[in-house]
């Protein structure tokens, strides 16, 4: 790991003023909980001159609004969440996304915002002395190569699988992201904050190099939404997810499904939403029969690889589980 | 100090009536449990000496090149270097991802000027065709990475056993006959110490001090003296606490030399310990293979016929698996076959792994039980024990059966299936060692203060070894174990074996008996004058001596001591009969699978295993334990991978070559086998993990009847033998 400055701005203003405004291998970039950037440093993928630490900008509040509506600052540590006893009654799938993240250090030295914005974990990406269209090179080895790990949608010309459980908790939440740049602040719904491989290979997200991610706002869930997370890990103690799903579903009195929503993890170089599956459940009853079907569509369209044809099984067996558990 | 000279004639020394025993047989908790758990004990990584250098290895990322040119210059310039060389010059080639791939070597004031100034080395080389799977390394026209002389192939001769044709035959005439082939992966040692040393120099009339993370402290001297210019004697090898070696820490190894090298040219200590990605790509592991194996029985259940052709993935080395039937017995000998070769690859060669061979021979072995007793419709169990020679298989088996529940199962003698996606199931696995026992000393010093130290050069390599060099003498001498002072892990210390194959507790526990048994008859002996009875007719306990019989006739222990003029050594050796190396396990596995994730759960493993004397129960257990776990983790998890377009290590991390950790241990239940009631010691670290995975494959079956013929039981490989491959 090449050396670095910290930067401790303590306003915000300032932060954004420490970033470069266009991407380099080498620019400043943000640090929260530093469990990715990290890495990234020590794996000789990224070496930014400079670190601009987000500690002294009281980004680490959570704040409820009146209808029940969450506001979760950048510098929340991922434990934070998983601990709170609100978020567990009111945003059930929230905190088992959070609870399912890396190790319980991880979880207490992560963020939320870097949660959101960790880079993708392909085993190639991830080796030093391996180029790849992510680093910049002209090729994805994962494609023809060991792709076990790899997305079944939304891949190519790279092939990696979004590592974040908050994200496709948050997607299927209809939260949205707070963004600060130098012209201000923007919204930015989370279904909108990833972009996919075929968009830009540099980086994961619409953020600009010279902006932050300030808080996600998740809207108060309807009263009678039940919503679950799942996550598959292959190391139970501490794995990113070989697949997640997380859904939500609304009953009307005669136990006949009126809306839901399903998001896929783990899956596709974004949080892979799938109205195909919710369209499925709506206007059937919570049975099997309705998650099987669910199931079916929600890899209809999926495109695997070589070696990751399973998690065609398994997304269908993951929806079945975490559907069955809603009941 | 005067050395005893005196030769008992009353006695042999004894490991005595288990009812008589204080400290041993008993639940004894580690003498350096609070040292370690306070992170207080110092391991060869933690050593830090003055004027210390810190050296690093850079390693070339694929197997195979040609290399056009190593450019130190600018390294060498960077700030902190002190040494820097070049292990290959233009022309050479890289052969193999191993001892060949390092490149070069830079040592420098700190760790992260070390790293720095690897990356700041340029290297060119042309990258050649990797030859990392045995498809690769069996194409027409493959490049011949195999490093046996005159090699015009990757394949090594073939050891073949019996006659085929007699094989065939008696399978022609079996009831039933179930053939397979099996696909099992490369296993890292994954030792939480990575392989290296700390050597300071010194000047010629002076020991060069090495630290050594090794299983090995008496013979690393030699593996070091050639490197460092100087004889053995003046080398001396202190390893105080060790992280793991499971069979990979034998000698100095290419680190340990180029550490020697390194001090040796600039005088100053260095510190070379392997980085994690080193230790996965050139720290050795356990070989893989590809096997198939075809097995027929009667309708009674025995075995009639065998049939083996197997492939040792060893990498450039050759690999180990032992020759069929494992463990099991076929009734005519002559029945059964085997051809088994090496396939060589570019990679890193195998090394010993605990028990070398067996997992691997267990998971097709134990597989074929498992199916014969389903086609004949047989318990699993009974048809285990129709084809086991020992009783003590047979009582064992049965013991884990009852211990995780076989009894209320529903399903002994054909696959469950699943309910709601849900199933569960049991297995099970036999294991056998020999672990051996030889030439071991130790010295056993009781001082006139009443002080006592055992000495050994053994080392502990996690596996509680200390605690008996300890209490093995506090058994003797009636004291408690914080009485005695255990020293090892120094090899200026009485000479004692290098731990491979169980061989440690087998040598060295019969040497520290003797010695003690030394050192109590000399105690004896003053004690003639003064209570009055002869050697022989004494009792040792709770720190007092008294005269067998009449126990108004004792000593407090200080006192005994106090009779001594100066130190009192008491020389022990190994004694044949204090040992007995033939020991024997089984175990079962209780699963359950979700058919519709693929989920393997393990709920229950449970293991029984003789040994002769129990030294010390909670380390025993201990140990069974992690020879469960590391069976657990081997079959569920463990998969060394490598890209095989280009070549690379992508599991040089334990973020891809997963290993188990908390969430997945089951209950674990170890059960040590207390009717064999042998009179003897012996190691038994090997003997745990050779089936513990296998039991698992069989309790997947068990529980939702599909075979998982390849290891690791990720999702991918369930739902794929579930439903076929997408």
């Amino acid at each position: 790991m090449k050396d670095f400055e910290l930067k401790l701005p303590d306003t915000l203003a300032a932060a954004v003023g420490e970033l470069p405004a266009a991407y380099s291998r080498d620019g400043a970039q943000v640090l929260a909980g530093g469990q990715d950037i990290v890495t990234v440093m020590k794996d000789d993928i990224e070496q930014p001159a400079a670190l601009v630490s987000l500690q002294r900008l009281g980004l680490d509040g959570m704040k409820w609004d009146e209808r029940g509506g969450l506001t979760i600052g950048a510098t929340v540590t991922i434990q934070t969440l998983a601990e709170d006893a609100r978020v567990e009654q009111v945003l059930p799938a929230l905190r088992e996304a959070a609870r399912s993240v890396g190790s319980p250090q991880i979880r207490s030295q992560g963020t939320v915002g870097g949660n959101l914005n960790q880079r993708p974990r392909c085993p190639y990406y991830r080796h030093p002395s391996v180029s790849c269209f992510k680093k910049g090179g002209s090729v994805c080895l994962a494609e023809f190569g060991f792709n076990k790990y790899a997305a079944i949608f939304g891949g190519g010309p790279s092939y990696y699988s979004h590592p974040s459980d908050l994200a496709t908790a948050l997607v299927m939440l209809g939260a949205t992201a707070s963004i600060t740049g130098p012209d201000g602040e923007r919204q930015v719904p989370l279904t909108e904050l990833y972009v996919l491989p075929e968009e830009t290979l540099d980086t994961e997200t619409v953020l600009r190099p010279d902006e932050i991610l300030t808080s996600v706002s998740i809207p108060a869930p309807a009263a009678d939404a039940r919503a679950s997370y799942l996550k598959y890990k292959e190391r139970a103690s501490y794995d990113f997810a070989l697949a997640a799903v997380a859904v939500s579903v609304s009953r009307g009195d005669d136990g006949v499904v009126t809306d839901a929503r399903v998001v896929l993890g783990g899956v596709a170089p974004k949080p892979w939403e799938v109205p195909a599956a919710a369209r499925a459940l709506v206007g059937k009853r919570m049975e099997p029969e309705a998650w099987t079907a669910a199931g079916e569509a929600a890899v209809a369209d999926a495109d695997p690889l070589e070696h990751n044809g399973y998690k065609v099984h398994l997304v269908k067996g993951l929806l079945f589980r975490a559907l069955e558990a809603l009941v | 100090m005067s050395r005893s000279n005196h030769r008992p004639e009353s006695s042999e020394p004894s490991w005595g009536k288990r009812s008589d025993l204080d400290v041993l047989n008993r639940d004894i908790p580690r003498v350096d449990g609070p040292v370690k758990a306070t992170g207080q004990a110092v391991y060869t990584h933690d050593v830090r000496l003055p004027n210390m250098l810190w050296a690093r290895l850079l390693i070339h990322p694929v197997p195979r090149a040609e290399i056009e040119s190593i450019g130190l210059e600018a390294a060498s310039e960077m700030p902190g270097v002190v040494h820097i060389e070049a292990l290959k010059e233009p022309g050479d080639a890289v052969r193999y991802m191993g001892d060949d791939a390092v490149l070069a070597v830079v040592a420098a004031e700190t760790p992260d000027q070390a790293a720095d100034a690897l990356r700041a080395i340029e290297v060119k080389a042309k990258r050649l065709a990797p030859v990392v799977t045995p498809e690769q390394a069996l194409e027409e026209g493959a490049p011949v990475v195999s490093r046996r002389r005159n090699a015009d192939s990757n394949v090594g001769r073939a050891n073949e056993r019996g006659d085929e044709a007699l094989a065939d035959a008696a399978l022609a005439g079996a009831v039933a006959v179930v053939e397979r082939s099996f696909e099992i992966p490369v296993q890292h040692h994954v030792c939480l110490e990575t392989h290296g040393h700390v050597i300071q120099p010194a000047p010629d009339d002076e020991p060069v001090t090495v630290y050594a993370s090794t299983q090995s402290v008496g013979g690393t001297p030699r593996g070091l003296a050639r490197t460092l210019g100087r004889d053995a004697s003046r080398i001396r090898v202190l390893t105080p606490h060790m992280g793991g070696g499971f069979g990979s820490k034998f000698g100095p190894g290419l680190e340990g030399a180029l550490a020697a090298r390194i001090a040796n040219a600039t005088g100053r200590p260095v510190h070379l310990m392997l980085t994690r990605s080193d230790e996965f790509a050139i720290a050795g592991n356990r070989s893989g293979s590809r096997q198939t194996l075809k097995v027929g029985a009667g309708s009674d259940g025995r075995l009639v016929g065998l049939k083996l052709q197997a492939d040792k993935l060893g990498g450039v080395s050759g690999g180990s698996l032992p020759g069929p039937p494992y463990i099991y017995t076929v009734e005519d000998e002559a029945a059964v076959s085997s051809k088994i070769r090496s396939v060589h690859t570019a990679t890193d060669g195998s090394r010993a792994m605990r028990a070398p061979g067996h997992p691997q021979a267990s998971f097709a072995m134990e597989a074929a039980m498992d199916e014969l007793a389903y086609l004949l419709g047989m318990d699993l169990v009974e048809m285990r024990i129709r084809n086991l020679e020992s009783e003590v298989h047979h009582r064992q088996l049965r013991r884990v059966a009852e211990e995780i529940g076989w009894g209320e199962h529903p399903h002994r003698d054909r696959p469950g299936s699943a309910e709601n996606g849900r199933a569960v199931g049991i297995g099970f696995g036999v294991s056998v060692w020999g672990p051996g026992g030889r030439s071991s000393r130790c010295d056993v010093t009781v001082r006139p203060d009443g002080s006592v130290v055992s000495a050994t050069a053994t080392q502990d390599l996690g596996t509680g070894a200390r605690t008996y060099v300890a209490a093995i003498v506090a058994e003797e001498l009636g004291l408690t174990v914080g009485m005695v002072e255990a020293r090892i892990g120094d090899s200026d210390l009485p000479p004692s074996v290098t731990s491979g194959g169980s061989v440690t507790t087998g040598s060295s526990a019969p040497a520290i008996k003797d010695a003690a048994h030394k050192a109590r008859e000399s105690l004896e002996v003053l004690l003639e004058d003064v209570l009055e009875a002869p050697v022989g007719s004494y009792v040792w306990k709770d720190g007092q001596v008294s005269v067998r019989g009449d126990a108004s006739r004792s000593l407090p222990w200080i006192a005994v001591c106090a009779l001594l003029r100066e130190p009192l050594v008491a020389q022990g050796e190994f004694r044949e009969f204090l040992h007995e190396g033939r020991i024997h396990g089984a175990q079962a596995a209780k699963v359950e699978v979700d058919t519709l994730t693929g989920r393997v759960k393990v709920l229950k493993m449970v293991t029984c295993q003789d040994q002769g004397l129990p030294l010390n129960r909670l380390a025993l257990r201990s140990q069974i334990n992690g020879g469960m776990i590391q069976a657990l983790s081997y079959g569920l998890l463990e998969q060394r991978v490598f890209d095989e377009q280009d070549g690379f290590l992508l599991s040089d991390n334990l973020d891809l070559y997963k290993i188990a950790g908390a969430q997945e241990i089951p209950e674990m239940v170890a059960l040590i086998d207390d009717e064999d009631e042998r009179p003897s010691v012996c190691g038994m670290a090997e003997a745990p993990v050779i089936p513990g995975h296998s039991a698992i494959a069989g309790a997947i079956h068990n529980a939702c009847g599909a075979r998982l013929t390849r290891m690791p039981f990720t999702a991918d490989n369930v739902l794929e033998t579930l439903y076929g491959k997408i």
